[in-house]
């Protein structure tokens, strides 16, 4: 009997040579590269119609000049999406039938109206305008109102700007930073996990539609069978994540931007670069083959695509929460739901890779990549009793631990 | 496990959903032998078969496969082809073979170039880099009957091989089968049509319900009914006729009935002495067919019929 490792490597070997050499791995490849384009692209416009509010002003040109050079001052030191834009008009006779008038001109899309003079303001729109653009309004007010009364003093700012004295690192800064890289690695693996783990659904189907399961199941265990699969699109996801990253690459080249990409030493993670990004590939792979297994199993119970297209949606939803759970491991605050986050087979790739990114211990790698492996072991091998049990009809898939009878034959033999 | 037995099974047992399928089996299928398993549809042939080579697991009563008591660990020396076929449609015929073959633990160059070879030698040479799905469905299930010897397994069951074959794939077939006995292969094969278990099998069990009606030489098998006798006169009256048995019955002008115990001989005498005039007299012996429907029923030779009637309008 071959074991269950070398009958798991038939099986890979062939699901991912008829998957790589078959036309649709080509779409796969490029369907992610066109989304990522598209949404670019989409994100690019959104950000060039801008998406601030308006504000009309109602004001003489003496007013509403220094509003505008108020707000050019406050945008410097802010953002430029950070304080409503200004439009300045000349003020009617009745300027609170204007501003009612302008607000209700869907063309010009006021958010408020601003009228009346620096000491006397007036805000016309709704109520909630107070909570977004008031404040905001009120702090441009307040600076060109500080300015116009420096300028009536003829005096200038007392002090002058602050002083730099620039260190290597601020703790606070630093744990931000690396809480943001966190983030960032957890997005990373979750998305492209999204994208391939939900695929292996679907991997059995073929197998049952076209009857060759029985013959599987006759040559070897069928935990090689799933374990082969999830193999087989392992390798084929991290095809798909070499191309992806290559071009990626290109693109930043080609966009100037791989030199800011090298000049981010303040950034680095707790555990250094390198490691981080050996430990986030190896948390990907854990992170794949943990959710692949359990979908997988949930899949090969499914009898038709209709079925797996029913099934398909919760199980994107226990991701989601599988990425809400991880992310509370960041930071630390609440211990027990990071300690669950650890724990929990399903977040525990994605809450280790933000482990790494914050702190140096490099043996909890150890322990959690151990603890990963053993659950993609007892699920696959529960989903292939269950699947023995109930799509084969069979009393009984044999004792737990068979999977490691070949191995203990030759152990004793030896 | 006995010597010289490839395959041993006592007592198994399976149902499913609380309906017995399969009710206490006991099988004996010497090394070398071509061991047909025959009974209706739904008699529980196929369960066997999955019980047998590990693909479920009986509720009760164990089974040795060449000397192993887990089906899987002989594997690599098992071939099965299922009664339901199985390939994938994208492949190559010559990859299927070697993936087959793969599965049972042979290296995949080795597989090919087998396959490459079965395929020649078996006319289909030109088929070597087509897909499956491109091949009819007869060749298709020869390319999977190829991929279920391309190891060189000890022990070949086949489930149903004739099912859905037509009258030249079914000789190639059993030409085949014969190739793999002569080789020295243990040969076990399910049927519901008895003129291939007839043709083919030294051994056969008869199953029927669930249970094994019969297991043994063919031979044996018509033996249990006693050879027929039919017979032709000139005279269709006289003193003759009372040394008919009692169980002679006249159709189309021929008598026929059981060969008395006591032989040809006396009956032959008083026939002649009765003034009968014989014309015509041969003494048949019974074919596989009544031997089954002595052995399983009436009810279950009617299925086997039907059966085989599907299959042969199948096969033209």
């Amino acid at each position: 009997m071959m074991s269950v490792f070398e009958a798991a490597w038939v099986i890979a070997r062939r699901d991912f040579v008829a998957q790589v050499y078959s036309r649709n791995f080509v779409l796969f490849l490029i369907a992610p590269i066109l989304l990522f384009g598209f949404a670019v692209f989409v994100g690019s416009q959104t950000e060039r119609v801008g998406n601030q509010p308006v504000v009309a002003l109602v004001t003489d040109s003496a007013t509403a000049d220094a509003l505008n050079i108020a707000r050019t001052r406050l945008v410097a030191a802010t953002s430029d999406t950070a304080f409503p834009e200004f439009r300045a008009l000349n003020p009617a006779e009745d300027v609170r039938v204007q501003a009612r008038a302008l607000l209700a001109d869907e063309e010009a899309a006021y958010s408020a109206v601003l009228s009346g003079t620096l000491e006397r303001p007036v805000l016309t729109g709704p109520e909630r305008v107070d909570e977004f653009t008031g404040r905001r309004v009120q702090l441009v007010v307040e600076e060109a109102r500080r300015t116009a009364a420096l300028e009536a003093a003829r005096a200038q700012p007392r002090g002058g700007p602050i002083v730099r004295d620039v260190t290597q690192n601020a703790a606070g800064n630093l744990q931000m930073l690396r809480r943001l890289l966190a983030r960032l690695g957890q997005t990373l693996i979750f998305t492209v996990t999204i994208m391939l783990a939900t695929l292996s659904l679907s991997t059995l189907v073929e197998e049952k539609s076209n009857k060759i399961i029985e013959v599987l199941a006759a040559a070897v265990p069928l935990d090689s069978v799933f374990l082969g699969k999830l193999l087989a699109m392992l390798g084929i996801s991290l095809v798909g994540l070499s191309v992806w990253s290559g071009i990626a690459g290109l693109a930043f080249t080609f966009a100037g931007l791989a030199t800011d990409w090298v000049n981010l030493p303040d950034v680095s993670p707790a555990i250094g670069w390198p490691a981080w990004i050996a430990l986030l590939l190896l948390y990907y792979a854990a992170n794949f083959m943990v959710l692949a297994s359990l979908f997988l199993g949930i899949g090969a119970q499914a009898s038709n695509i209709r079925e797996i297209q029913t099934i398909s949606m919760p199980v994107v939803l226990l991701q989601l929460m599988v990425l809400l759970l991880a992310m509370n491991a960041i930071g630390g605050e609440n211990e027990t739901l990071a300690w669950a986050a650890y724990l929990v087979p399903f977040s525990s790739p994605l809450a280790m890779a933000a482990y790494g990114a914050q702190y140096e211990a490099l043996w909890p790698h150890l322990l959690a990549l151990a603890w990963q492996a053993f659950w993609v072991f007892v699920i696959i091998r529960l989903s292939a009793r269950l699947f023995r049990a109930t799509v084969l009809k069979s009393a009984s898939g044999g004792s737990f631990l068979g999977f490691l009878r070949p191995w203990r034959r030759r152990t004793d033999a030896a | 496990m006995r010597a010289g037995l490839a395959l041993e099974a006592h007592g198994l047992v399976k149902s499913f959903d609380g309906n017995p399928a399969v009710r206490g089996i006991d099988l004996a299928v010497p090394e070398g032998a071509i061991y047909g398993i025959l009974g209706p549809n739904g008699a529980g042939k196929t369960t066997t078969l999955r019980m047998l080579l590990g693909i479920i697991e009986p509720d009760s009563g164990h089974r040795v496969l060449l000397g192993h008591e887990r089906p899987l660990e002989a594997a690599r020396i098992v071939g099965y082809l299922p009664e339901e076929r199985g390939l994938y449609p994208a492949m190559s015929t010559r990859e299927a073979i070697a993936f087959m073959g793969a599965l049972r633990g042979l290296p995949l160059e080795t597989g090919r170039k087998r396959a490459e070879i079965l395929l020649r030698e078996n006319g289909l040479g030109d088929y070597v880099d087509k897909p499956i799905k491109s091949l009819s469905k007869g060749m298709a299930q020869t390319i999977q009957l190829f991929g279920t010897i391309v190891h060189k397994p000890k022990l070949v069951v086949l489930d149903e091989p004739f099912s859905g074959l037509d009258a030249i794939n079914q000789g190639r077939l059993e030409h085949l089968i014969r190739d793999e006995a002569a080789a020295g292969t243990t040969v076990i094969f399910s049927t519901h049509v008895i003129h291939h278990a007839e043709r083919l099998c030294e051994r056969i069990a008869i199953i029927a319900g669930g249970r094994i009606r019969f297991e043994g030489p063919v031979s044996e098998a018509r033996d249990r009914l006693r050879p027929q006798v039919r017979l032709k006169t000139r005279n269709a009256d006289g003193a003759w006729r009372g040394a008919l048995p009692g169980d002679a019955a006249e159709a189309g002008g021929h008598w026929q009935f059981e060969l008395p115990k006591a032989g040809i001989e006396p009956l032959l005498k008083a026939l002649i002495d009765g003034g009968a005039g014989i014309e015509e007299l041969s003494i048949e012996r019974r074919g596989l067919h009544d031997a089954f429907v002595a052995i399983a029923g009436e009810a279950a030779a009617r299925e086997m019929e039907t059966g085989m009637a599907a299959d042969l309008g199948e096969a033209a």
